[in-house]
């Protein structure tokens, strides 16, 4: 046999292999290691917990909040308009429906470890538009839940800010504070808006 | 050397590019970064004030000190020494014996105009583009290549008479 | 784990001395290929000679192959490899202008300073008009921009817009290959021109 029957032969035995091998780049990074921390070192990718309030109170559609923690913390109370993706699950979700989109994607957990991990895997594996609220649920509650104001004058900014944190806080209240059937109606309401931005130009 | 035999080497030659630095081959990029660092030496201000010069000058790199441009000078050396190594060197203007010398040189010099200008338009030649570009599955690639084949069999025969 | 030049602290020297190294290995692969005649390379479009095809798909086929083992294997992130990107008009017009400057010269510049280096006085001139065709898209730049830059469509991989896992398109464009590989030996039958072809 000639070389090239021989190279023929050779070439598709591997071609074969190649198409059922289970090959997929899909789960691993694609930036450099020491590009993508700086990445998320940067400021630009925090939202403070009052930038979030501000989305919260004004209903902000551009901007989708996901809560890392666990379905059962998640039922006891929420942020609203969040929607939940337990942290253990992450990784065994098709993130591209949620992430792949125009609209921001801001993680946040009860600190910022989890909220800062699932940042890296985000964007590493390539859904730049990610950010992180800063703090967590502990910041949101000492900021916006806790706020008070204390003094005698106040700046149009901080006055802006507190009425922000006020109405924020008072949203928070009455839909944590809601019976769970509703709670799971308010968010089924949210999960339909949202598979609807997703369907439209498949 | 068997045609199947070299173009397994040579695509060894690829699969080690990639593997070790992330990127396939190419030619025709070299030879602009010597075009840019020439017009550079001489001409630095006009280079400065063009919007296509001015980009390989920022933050003071050097043109030379380039992937591509080390490539090519690579390439000269290892056609060189394979030359060398099967007796093949020698000064020649290879040619069909039916036309003369200037009108082969004459067309060498104007294939090479027309070749390296569609090749910045098409940000690669076979090397860089249709080779490259296949073998990590870029859909520019397959298209470029068939491309450059399509059109040089459809301009073969205008040409017949330099070859055949 | 693998591109090596992107782990984090490699020097840049080091970068380039290993292009200079891939250089040469590429310089003596297209001359041991024969690649430093442009007989030879022309031959491709007048069927007396189809070593060029042959050796293009061999080596595109087996880096292909090559890379996809390495990436299963954890060796190679495909990620990090630089896929050319796709301008629509620019990549059509560029391969065309391209066709017509390789059956005028007979090279395409990898082969034509390999073939300068083993003293072609026709890829000399070849090399220098193609700096001169390089200097020309440099100063005609501005008129051309909104061809260069336009239908920018991004580092579109073939498999995906075809709808298949990169294996599949792999065996395929093997399929694809061995058929064309002897179509070419047909063709160097029919069209042989051993006046020419003893001489390259």
């Amino acid at each position: 046999m000639n070389t090239r029957q021989n190279l023929s032969a050779i070439l598709v035995l591997l071609g074969i292999i190649l198409a059922f091998l289970p090959l997929s780049g899909k789960y691993s990074l694609r930036e450099k290691p020491d590009k993508l921390l700086s990445e998320v070192l940067d400021e630009k990718t925090c939202f403070t917990a009052d930038q979030v309030a501000r989305f919260v109170v004004t209903e902000d559609s551009t901007v989708q909040l996901i809560d890392l923690r666990s379905a059962e913390e998640f039922k006891r109370f929420s942020i609203p308009g969040a929607i939940n993706i337990p942290y253990n699950e992450l990784m065994a979700l098709d993130l591209e429906s949620y992430l792949n989109r125009d609209v921001r994607s801001i993680f946040y957990s009860n600190g910022d470890y989890q909220s800062g991990y699932a940042l890296i895997i985000a964007r590493g594996l390539g859904y730049k538009n990610c950010f992180v609220m800063k703090g967590g649920l502990n910041e949101w509650y000492n900021l916006v839940m806790n706020s008070r104001f204390s003094g005698e004058t106040i700046t149009a900014r901080e006055n802006a800010l507190f009425e922000t944190r006020t109405k924020a806080r008072r949203m928070f209240t009455e839909l944590n504070s809601m019976p769970d059937s509703l709670k799971a109606r308010y968010r089924e309401s949210k999960e339909i808006e949202r598979k609807k931005l997703d369907g439209g130009c498949e | 050397m068997n045609p199947y035999l070299a173009g397994t080497l040579l695509g060894l030659v690829l699969l080690f590019s990639m593997y070790l630095a992330g990127r396939g081959l190419g030619a025709s990029g070299g030879l602009k970064y010597c075009v840019v660092s020439i017009v550079g030496a001489i001409d630095k201000s006009h280079a400065d004030k063009s919007v296509y010069y001015n980009k390989y000058f920022e933050d003071g790199q050097n043109p030379i000190s380039n992937w591509l441009t080390l490539v090519i000078f690579g390439v000269l050396a290892g056609g060189f020494i394979s030359g060398a190594v099967s007796k093949r060197l020698k000064f020649k203007i290879e040619k069909s014996p039916k036309i003369s010398n200037f009108r082969r040189l004459f067309f060498a010099f104007t294939g090479g105009v027309f070749f390296v200008y569609g090749a910045q338009l098409a940000r690669g030649c076979t090397s860089g583009a249709a080779l490259s570009g296949m073998a990590v599955l870029s859909l520019a690639g397959f298209i470029t290549m068939m491309a450059i084949f399509g059109s040089a069999y459809a301009f073969a025969w205008f040409f017949r008479k330099n070859w055949i | 784990m693998g591109p090596i030049t992107s782990l984090p602290g490699f020097p840049a020297w080091l970068d380039l001395l290993i292009a200079f190294i891939i250089g040469i290995g590429f310089g003596f692969a297209l001359e041991q290929a024969g690649f430093s005649s442009s007989r030879k390379l022309a031959g491709m479009f007048y069927g007396y000679d189809t070593t060029v095809i042959k050796v293009f798909f061999t080596a595109a086929i087996v880096a292909l192959v090559g890379s996809q083992f390495l990436s299963y294997l954890g060796l190679l992130n495909l990620n990090l490899v630089f896929v050319n990107e796709y301008y629509v008009t620019a990549s059509i017009v560029g391969g065309v202008i391209m066709g017509a400057g390789f059956i005028m010269g007979g090279f395409c510049p990898g082969t034509g300073v390999s073939a300068l280096s083993i003293g072609k006085i026709d890829a000399l001139f070849y090399v220098l008009g193609g700096l001169t065709g390089a200097f020309l898209f440099a100063e005609t730049y501005p008129l051309i921009q909104p061809l260069a830059n336009g239908a920018y469509r991004g580092p579109v991989k073939i498999n995906e817009v075809l709808g298949l896992s990169p294996g599949l398109f792999t065996l395929l464009m093997i399929a694809a290959a061995v058929v064309m590989f002897w179509l070419a030996e047909l063709a160097e039958k029919k069209f042989a021109r051993p006046d020419i072809t003893d001489k390259i």
